[in-house]
């Protein structure tokens, strides 16, 4: 203003109105610099409530997502049970992550079933090969029996290979024992599902047996842990195994004379056959399934695995079997029933020796006698269908369950016995149904 | 189809593993029906399978007899009999061959037999 009342009368005018424009731009600059500063401000904030949330998706909503379709929730339910994110590209991001994780839990999963299927049926291919193979060895003579042989231990490695895709698919293993096998069977029977198994000696006194259903692991679990034996040492050497009855269980010793295992590998041993880590399907070989089975078995039944130095020079691998799958082998009966022997005719009492048992030509029967006075009844047993076997093919009953023939009484007091307590060993209680047929 | 057994009675152990892999006995004169006698008990840790042959063979018992009660292939029963006669817990008795040739006639005696029936 003072430049302007100092001005001249003729330049006043232009000074004023410089003056004037200059004051407003003046204003006018500072006011959008406020406006401005309003604006970062709130630009500011809404970048950090976006990065809030973007952190909120990406350690909340996506693990949680993550861990629901791991469980087996499909994308949709996910969608429902979690907060949705306000924002609507996260939303997106959200959507598209979930289905990608869901399709791929579930082609794993399918592509499991279908591995556990194929295994299933190889198995079962296995088991009927084998019965045959043994069939055939019955009847065939000296000069094929080598070649059966050989054609048997293919077969059972085979097995083994379908067993191990069976247990690592989480599948059920090859078959279920009915009765419960010795300890000699159990080792003997990991042996021949071994390529190697000549060199396999077996030191064992036990009497013990292993329980029908867990029978089948078991021996799979000493046949992976045999064949590493087998494998990781020269093929010159032997592997040794010993058998020990403790208290805790029956301890299974596995000791090879080979080059030892390196800590690394020890390490990764450990954790393969440790009964409290999981198995991971990622660390998986495609060569090396045998410790991986191994652990799967340990898990199921909880044996104990350790390894340990041999004194021989290699590796000692001890797995230790739970008592509660221990038990006593079932005595043997001075005549075992066979297909060549298909009565089974029983005798309630001694004492009924005039009565005596009745052998039925229907051939399948089994007939209980409670007394000399008492009417019998054959029951009829029902039809055995083994695995990889149709109903249809499987033996059947005999029809007619009534013999036609009156009871021809037998003398030999030892069969009559020895029938008892065949019958009785099947389930059949001395009391249980008599009928209404003359004795 | 083939007749299988029942499903019972099927064990875990396959016969290769009874035998170490071998599927005949070494040159050994065992026949069917050679007699088997066991020299000596079964010992802790034997193959049961042996320890069953000794069992069965207190009293002599033929091959054929062993392989019924071991429900065991013959020539399974032969390898498994001629680990034993190595091992010199079984002895086998051949009844017939050594008496057989002894106590054959002479080949003129029968001559004049055979010259005799013609005769008749």
């Amino acid at each position: 203003m003072w430049v302007t009342l100092q001005a001249s009368a003729a330049d006043r005018l232009p000074v004023a109105v410089a003056g004037g424009v200059t004051a407003a731009l003046l204003c006018a600059a500072a006011f959008f610099a406020v406006l401005r500063d309003q604006q970062v401000r709130a630009a500011r904030a809404e970048v950090a409530g976006l990065q809030a949330e973007l952190d909120h998706l990406a350690d909340d909503t996506l693990p949680a997502a993550a861990r629901r379709l791991r469980e087996g929730a499909s994308a949709d339910t996910v969608f429902t049970e979690i907060p949705l994110p306000d924002n609507e590209t996260h939303e997106r991001i959200l959507r598209t992550l979930t289905k990608e994780i869901s399709v791929g839990h579930r082609q794993r999963a399918a592509a499991m079933a279908a591995c556990a299927n194929a295994a299933g049926r190889v198995q079962a291919l296995a088991t009927s090969m084998l019965a045959d193979l043994r069939e055939m060895e019955n009847r065939h003579s000296e000069e094929v029996l080598g070649d059966l042989l050989k054609l048997d231990h293919s077969t059972a490695q085979a097995g083994r290979l379908a067993d191990s895709i069976a247990v690592l698919t989480g599948a059920r293993s090859g078959r279920r024992w009915t009765k419960p096998i010795v300890m000699e069977s159990i080792l003997r029977g990991a042996m021949g599902r071994i390529r190697a198994y000549q060199r396999v000696r077996i030191h064992s006194a036990s009497t013990s047996a292993i329980v029908g259903y867990a029978a089948e692991d078991v021996m799979h679990a000493l046949a992976e842990l045999m064949d590493n034996a087998t494998k990781f040492s020269a093929p010159s050497e032997e592997v040794h195994v010993y058998v020990e009855e403790l208290h805790t269980g029956v301890v299974v010793t596995i000791e090879d004379g080979g080059l030892g295992m390196k800590p690394q590998a020890l390490e990764r041993a450990k954790t393969a056959v440790s009964t409290t880590e999981k198995l991971d399907l990622t660390k998986l070989s495609g060569t090396r399934l045998g410790l991986a089975v191994v652990g799967c078995i340990a898990r199921k039944h909880d044996l104990h695995v350790f390894f340990r130095p041999s004194s021989r020079g290699g590796t000692g691998v001890v797995l230790r079997i739970p008592n509660q799958l221990v038990t006593q082998p079932r005595t043997e009966f001075p005549n075992p029933p066979t297909a060549s022997q298909p009565a089974v005719t029983a005798t309630g009492s001694v004492r009924t020796a005039s009565a005596g048992a009745t052998r039925t030509p229907s051939g399948e029967t089994m007939t209980v006698v409670l007394d000399g006075e008492q009417p019998q009844q054959p029951l009829r047993s029902l039809p055995k269908r083994r695995r990889g076997q149709t109903l249809a093919n499987s033996p059947q009953p005999s029809p007619s369950p009534r013999p036609q023939h009156p009871p021809r009484p037998r003398t030999d007091a030892g069969a009559k016995f020895g029938a008892f307590r065949q019958s009785t060993s099947r389930g059949q209680k001395p009391d249980s149904p008599s009928a209404n047929q003359d004795s | 189809m083939m007749v299988r057994g029942a499903v019972d009675s099927e064990d875990p152990d396959r016969l290769y593993t009874l035998t170490g892999g071998r599927s005949r006995a070494d040159v050994r004169d065992l026949d069917l029906v050679t007699l088997i006698v066991s020299e000596a008990d079964p010992t802790p840790g034997m193959q049961s399978e042996h320890v069953k042959i000794l069992r069965t063979c207190r009293f002599p018992t033929a091959v054929v007899e062993l392989a019924s009660e071991l429900a065991l292939p013959v020539s399974v029963v032969k390898i498994l009999v001629s680990d034993l006669l190595d091992a010199g817990q079984v002895s086998a008795r051949h009844p017939s061959s050594p008496r057989a040739s002894a106590e054959l006639p002479d080949p003129a005696f029968l001559k004049k037999v055979l010259v005799g029936l013609h005769n008749l």
